[in-house]
């Protein structure tokens, strides 16, 4: 049980700390993209973006995770940041098209408007356009969340976890398994149980946000 | 004055406004009126350039917004390569700028003299699109008030922001504008929560809490409810009245011919005819006016 605990913690704080970068490239990302419609300085970069969500969406997570902790991001005793890196980078592809799309969802006339009045393009996307794409967002992120709170467990693969304690629950329950010799049924249900809380916990979270920043569409 | 010159707008292949030119003195009320897909909504937009166009230029107070057309310099057209290999070649000088013109055979390099007269052109009159749009107001057929910002935030947002009035000011130049079309008692509310009419009406003042010069209207009454479209009316009535300089895109006739100055008929992506509203409406010219007005009185 102790090794589910800790790998229960690996879990969360790997999860974390990908969506951290997730949400901050996929951002980056879908900004550059939408600023390429109307400002051909960003043609290049939006160019580049676009390279790095076909070929991440493109290519198996388990692939992307060897290339870079055997090859790209091999250093001594970065396994485990490697790997989050990895799933920061690959869902950073996935929520770039969620905020782009949630970005295109805000009616056309509110960026005219803004603009008509003087606003610069800049300050309209700040004031206007993300705080009401946001609202449009938050389910697909939520959705991108659960998704790559599941995806880490394939971290097992890389074997960042044997030797050093670092388990991830699904690696928990494997070494548990190995150790009540292969019985891997209740390990992992149990570690499943663990999985459901946490996405149980996202969706409550996601809800309570959406609430939040529903209140001005309707009084 | 807002001067449009020699406007044409390409959209992919299709020629939506070509070989357009008026002008708008300060003033007038100007009613622009045609069937759907004429143009006139293109013609609006790029007036204060929410649509850039092809070719050609726009001008407002004498400065340019658009980036400079060199079809419309001579000087410019005469550095420019193509122009130096047709005389060269044993053109006459007023020929080859006419070849030029007719044949769109400028190309995107013409020699450095070209490209520095083009930038010299742009430094002397250009102006930030920005600044611009600081004294055009304009008022759209969807409203298109900020739905993530109340009643007084949308109409103090853009003078706060710009730094054109401190928050004191805008807040009271905005509730007394609000209180002149009656409404002061929504300013903390949510436009999700207003009537069409009134969204319109607050979309009036809120363009005027920029203190515009120009107020440009895409079909304002377009969208509304029967019942709601008088309210509008009279509003933009009392705007006129007030002395505003406005051009507007409009289906309501009785409107143009009331408070119109000058009213501008436009057919498939040219202006057809213009002249009084008497004139236009009692006296019109060109069959594809006379059809038009057949169809709509």
């Amino acid at each position: 049980m102790g090794y589910i605990w800790q790998g229960f913690g690996n879990t969360l704080v790997m999860t974390l700390a990908a969506v951290a970068i997730g949400l901050v490239l996929g951002f980056v990302v879908a900004v550059v993209k939408i600023a390429a419609l109307n400002n051909k300085w960003m043609k290049i970069p939006a160019f580049v973006c676009n390279v790095y969500t076909t070929v991440i969406r493109g290519t198996p997570v388990a692939l992307q995770l060897f290339l870079m902790v055997f090859a790209i991001l091999a250093f001594p005793g970065f396994k485990a940041s490697a790997a989050i890196i990895t799933f920061g980078i690959n869902s950073g592809a996935y929520v770039s098209e969620n905020i782009r799309a949630g970005i295109l969802s805000v009616d056309k006339g509110q960026m005219e408007a803004g603009r008509s009045l003087g606003i610069p393009w800049t300050q309209t996307m700040v004031r206007i356009i993300f705080p009401q794409a946001i609202k449009n967002v938050i389910p697909a992120i939520g959705n991108e969340m659960i998704a790559l709170l599941k995806d880490t467990s394939i971290i097992g693969m890389v074997g960042a976890t044997v030797g050093t304690l670092t388990f991830d629950l699904n690696a928990a329950s494997g070494q548990i398994a190995l150790g009540l010799g292969g019985a891997y049924l209740a390990p992992s249900l149990i570690a499943g149980c663990f999985y459901l809380v946490v996405v149980y916990a996202i969706v409550l979270v996601i809800k309570i946000i959406e609430g939040r920043l529903r209140k001005s569409d309707r009084r | 004055m807002i001067a449009v010159k020699n406007l044409y707008k390409k959209f992919d292949k299709n020629m939506v406004l070509s070989a357009v030119s008026t002008q708008v003195e300060k003033g007038e009320k100007v009613v622009i009126i045609g069937p759907s897909g004429s143009g006139k909504s293109t013609l609006l937009r790029c007036m204060n350039l929410l649509e850039e166009p092809t070719y050609g230029e726009v001008w407002v107070d004498d400065q340019l917004l658009t980036p400079v057309d060199p079809y419309l310099h001579f000087d410019i057209i005469s550095l420019s390569n193509t122009y130096k290999k047709l005389v060269a070649s044993g053109v006459s000088p007023d020929e080859a700028i006419v070849q030029i013109k007719q044949g769109d055979l400028l190309k995107r390099f013409e020699g450095f003299e070209y490209a520095a007269a083009i930038k010299k052109v742009r430094k002397e009159n250009g102006i930030d699109i920005n600044l611009a749009r600081r004294k055009i107001g304009m008022v759209f057929q969807h409203f298109n008030l900020f739905n993530n910002k109340t009643v007084i935030d949308n109409m103090t947002l853009a003078p706060v922001l710009l730094k054109l009035k401190s928050k004191e000011e805008a807040e009271e130049l905005a509730y007394s504008l609000l209180k002149r079309i009656g409404l002061e008692d929504k300013a903390k509310v949510y436009p999700s929560t207003l009537s069409g009419g009134q969204k319109q009406r607050i979309a009036i003042v809120r363009a005027l809490t920029m203190t515009p010069d120009y107020m440009l209207f895409d079909e304002p009454t377009s969208a509304l409810d029967p019942e709601m479209v008088g309210e509008v009316l009279e509003l933009m009535k009392e705007l006129a009245e007030s002395g505003m300089t406005m051009v507007i895109v409009t289906h309501e006739m009785g409107f143009a011919r009331e408070v119109g100055t000058r009213v501008v008929f436009m057919a498939d992506g040219k202006i057809a005819e213009e002249g009084t509203p008497e004139k236009i409406f009692g006296d019109p010219q060109s069959p594809r006016l006379k059809e038009f007005l057949s169809k709509i009185l």
